[in-house]
């Protein structure tokens, strides 16, 4: 298993209703898994998981990245800065 | 030569002159700056009214993208000088500045209008920072609609 950390901003934040979470996910799982897994396991977040955007250890990640041991993952909307 | 690079998430007003200050060399004679302020009565599109914006950012990879952006400015326009790439979060309220992005250069004809707008841009591109948006009707999240490609 590998222990990484998930942060959640805006929209994803409201809908986690947590700001982070601890999560134990199986060794060489992929983004596309992790979307797949927070889907089945957070209901609310299922329909986020369409259009959002995921980062690994702070670079934007796609669906084909393994998501290496104890990672940063972030997911979040299509950045509004400025 | 070591040209400043100024990049920061801050809580705290925007200071102008000195960001300007901190850019400015011996051979600079152009600044362009870009400030963005909260809007509070919108008539492009959708008119609405703006209470407050509300600014949150995944502060660490947002300082690390806006680096990253002042490297592709260099890249780009090798004659920009100095650059600060500066937005604040929190509460921030009609005409309260929120962002500056500032170029300088040894002449304006350098291209350091544009360098100030690619800045800009591509924060809003890449940058991790978000603003609830809070009027008389409600709240909502903006969403922006850029999907960054790998390597950005």
């Amino acid at each position: 298993m590998n222990r990484v950390k998930l942060l959640f901003f805006a929209t994803l934040r409201d809908r986690a209703g947590t700001k982070s979470m601890e999560l134990d996910i199986p060794s060489e799982l992929t983004v596309q898994g992790l979307k797949d897994k927070i889907s089945d396991e957070y209901p609310n977040l299922k329909e986020s998981m369409s259009s959002v955007l995921i980062t690994i250890n702070r670079e934007y990640a796609f669906d084909e990245a393994v998501i290496p041991l104890n990672a940063e993952l972030a997911m979040f909307p299509p950045v509004s800065g400025g | 030569m070591n040209f400043p690079t100024i990049f920061s998430i801050t809580e705290d007003e925007i200071d102008l002159n000195d960001l300007l200050a901190r850019i400015t060399l011996t051979s600079t004679g152009a600044a362009a700056i870009f400030a963005g302020m909260v809007r509070g009565e919108t008539t492009r599109g959708d008119a609405h009214e703006t209470e407050y914006l509300e600014y949150e950012a995944y502060i660490p990879m947002a300082e690390a993208k806006m680096k990253q952006v002042a490297e592709e400015i260099r890249a780009k326009w090798s004659v920009i000088e100095g650059i600060a790439i500066v937005q604040r979060i929190g509460k921030l309220y009609p005409k309260t500045p929120t962002v500056l992005i500032a170029c300088t250069a040894a002449h304006r004809d350098t291209g350091v209008f544009e360098a100030a707008r690619y800045g800009i841009d591509r924060l809003k591109e890449i940058v991790p920072i978000w603003k609830k948006e809070v009027s008389p009707n409600g709240e909502f999240w903006v969403e922006g609609d850029y999907i960054p490609k790998a390597g950005e």
